[in-house]
């Protein structure tokens, strides 16, 4: 394979990657914290939808971007309302809100666009780091990226940080982890809770804005097409920590690269094995073939005092 | 405590229903919004739903697969275990059935044979994709939510990869537009039709649900496995010192709710479609889920509930057909319906629904 080639592929993994890593990161954060956000699917559309909506009516992408996290904010108020103090199923009111989110934004996305269907949309700029860009081949294929990569990557390592070094992420850990305990120190459980799914809300709104006005230009009905699911199947596969957790998005990135890439240079893997191979590694290492998991200890459970 | 069915009206059975309606009336509302005159709108709902013999038949068809799924649902969730796989149950289900149909020498068979090992087949392959979680729950403590949902994701691609290969179930290409789907099946292997004809195509899928309804119905309230159950979902360690099975019961339980995920998408192809082709079921498993939830862990509220969503969806692409409404509409109510009983299960657990 040429250097070209691979600097292509590479540069495309990471376009693929990056809403994933968007996504997983804020949606880690609740996971950890105990709530197991299953709604990221619909939130990422919704934020894809308003996003590309925004831009389109506004002219101005980083009003999108902004239509785009206001528009989740909701969204993952009812996801916390519904499972953090109504205490409901957190699978059941995920899938709920994936249903809805596809319906709403299928049917308002019919009434605004009708028979302008992917129409082009004002779309994010691209952006390299300066020196970096200087590298013949390398600099454009590989970095040259919507700078909304360059942010993510900035608000993943800020989380990072967050989470291992300071007082709130060790609070945070901990409501996923003995949730009495945390009650007991008299930090408000349900609080963290709702600070955390809130924040796989904006992440998720950001990861969607990324696929319609980052990297297609356009907003088409359910264009997310499971990237939510893929991105908590990352989460899964990494174990619930932050690092293998990117490395599992930049894997899936890849696998999905690949559909698009191997037939180009003339070897025939069947599309459906790549596309499959994210939830199979996941089901693998949940079922311990891949050393031990350990999920938070409360994920999914509802806190209930006494 | 108990478990067999009343029929007493308690508050907390009025909420599911209530939800039902506000859900509809702001779908109405939502009809209105976007300009289709209401009632041209119901009437293509109408028409689609009950409207003729046909559409009747067809409604009832979907209801089927619903309560197939809703039933294993509600048998997996008497011991607290969430089947989140009816979706790839019904896809492995379909695959093995289509196989058995073109490829296993039944198409000849006589006393019906025909159209009952593909049945069979689809039942079993949906069993072992419920099996699995079951194992890995029993054994290494998987949660199982997980693991079924990862799992219905490999099913459907497994179905996707299956009619994309021409090694595998996709009908010989004759030409470039040869579409990615199975061969149909012979008609020896389709299901007969029940009290009808094409005009109305009920399929035997019917009775035979309503017979497997039945036998759960007796499972959960008259048998011993129906008892391991119970206590294996109050209290699994007190279960475990009382000397119960309690990994058998686990794996048994999942077992049961993916063999009648599998039968529903064996149902699906030999009574109504036919042919494998990729976006086989659309969400039928995730409905089904929906109705096993929303029932509570009543068998005829899952059968309800199946014959709602099964006129709900009918009416919904008559609506996107004839009135030009999205059916994206009636995927915004059942969202609306989800969330609404969901929220409400802490308030109806505490005024006395059948749980």
């Amino acid at each position: 394979m040429s250097p070209e080639l691979s600097a292509v592929f590479i540069g495309s993994a990471i376009r693929f990657a990056t809403p994933l890593l968007l996504g997983a990161t804020g949606e880690l954060v609740s996971q950890r914290a105990g709530v197991l956000n299953m709604s990221l699917e619909g939130m990422m559309l919704t934020g894809a939808f308003a996003g590309a909506v925004g831009s389109w009516a506004t002219g101005n992408p980083l009003i999108g971007l902004a239509l785009g996290i206001l528009a989740v904010l909701p969204v993952a108020l009812l996801q916390a309302f519904l499972s953090i103090t109504l205490r409901a199923n957190q699978i059941v009111t995920g899938i709920g809100i994936n249903i809805l989110a596809l319906g709403g934004t299928t049917l308002a996305y019919r009434e605004l666009f009708g028979s302008r269907s992917s129409a082009a949309i004002p779309g994010l700029d691209k952006w390299a780091p300066p020196l970096l860009r200087d590298i013949p081949v390398v600099g454009q294929m590989v970095f040259e990226q919507v700078w909304l990569f360059y942010l993510g990557l900035a608000i993943i390592a800020a989380t990072a940080f967050m989470m291992r070094q300071t007082a709130l992420g060790l609070a945070l850990h901990a409501a996923g982890a003995s949730p009495r305990a945390v009650d007991k120190s008299g930090l408000s459980v349900n609080g963290l809770r709702y600070g955390a799914v809130m924040f796989s809300g904006v992440m998720a709104a950001i990861a969607g804005c990324f696929i319609s006005i980052g990297d297609i230009h356009t907003f088409t009905e359910g264009m997310t097409s499971g990237s939510g699911y893929l991105a908590i199947a990352a989460i899964i596969f990494g174990n619930w920590k932050l690092g293998r957790m990117l490395l599992a998005c930049l894997l899936f990135g890849a696998a999905t690269a690949l559909q698009f890439f191997l037939p180009t240079v003339g070897v025939q893997v069947p599309s459906a094995l790549l596309i499959m191979l994210p939830y199979l590694l996941a089901l693998l290492a949940v079922a311990g073939v891949i050393g031990r998991q350990t999920a938070p200890g409360h994920l999914g459970e509802a806190y209930q005092r006494g | 405590m108990t478990n067999a069915p009343s029929l007493n009206f308690t508050p907390a059975r009025a909420l599911p229903v209530a939800a039902v309606l506000l859900a509809m009336a702001v779908g109405i509302l939502l009809v209105a919004l976007t300009g289709v005159p209401v009632g041209e709108a119901l009437g293509a709902f109408a028409d689609g739903a009950w409207g003729s013999p046909y559409a009747i038949g067809a409604s009832v068809n979907r209801a089927v697969i619903f309560a197939l799924v809703g039933t294993g649902f509600v048998l997996a969730d008497r011991a607290r275990l969430t089947n989140v796989g009816g979706e790839g149950q019904i896809a492995v289900g379909a695959i093995a059935a289509t196989a058995v149909s073109l490829y296993g020498g039944v198409q000849g068979l006589p006393l019906g044979l025909a159209f009952v090992l593909p049945l069979l087949a689809g039942a079993l392959a949906g069993a072992a994709w419920g099996a699995l979680p079951g194992l890995l729950k029993a054994r290494a403590g998987t949660n199982e939510v997980i693991s079924t949902l990862m799992l219905s994701f490999i099913g459907v691609w497994l179905l996707y990869w299956s009619v994309q290969s021409e090694r595998l179930l996709r009908q010989p290409m004759s030409n470039s537009g040869t579409l990615p789907e199975s061969l149909e099946i012979p008609s020896t292997t389709r299901l007969p039709f029940f009290l009808g004809d094409e005009s109305m195509p009920i399929n035997i899928g019917l009775p035979l649900t309503v017979l497997l309804g039945l036998g759960a119905a007796w499972l959960l309230a008259r048998s011993l496995f129906g008892l391991h159950l119970r206590s294996v979902g109050l209290n699994a360690l007190a279960s475990r010192q009382a000397g119960m099975p309690i990994a058998r019961t686990v794996v048994l339980a999942m077992t049961l709710a993916g063999a009648l995920g599998g039968l529903a998408g064996a149902i699906m192809l030999q009574g109504d479609q036919y042919a494998l082709k990729s976006g086989f079921s659309s969400g039928y498993g995730f409905d089904g889920l929906v109705v096993g939830l929303l029932a509570r862990g009543s068998l005829p509220g899952v059968f309800a509930g199946a014959l709602l969503f099964g006129f709900l969806r009918s009416g919904g692409i008559n609506m996107e057909m004839a009135a030009s409404v999205p059916s994206a509409l009636v995927q915004v109510v059942q969202g609306m319906i989800i969330l609404a009983v969901a929220g409400a299960a802490l308030w109806m657990d505490r005024h006395g629904a059948a749980r």
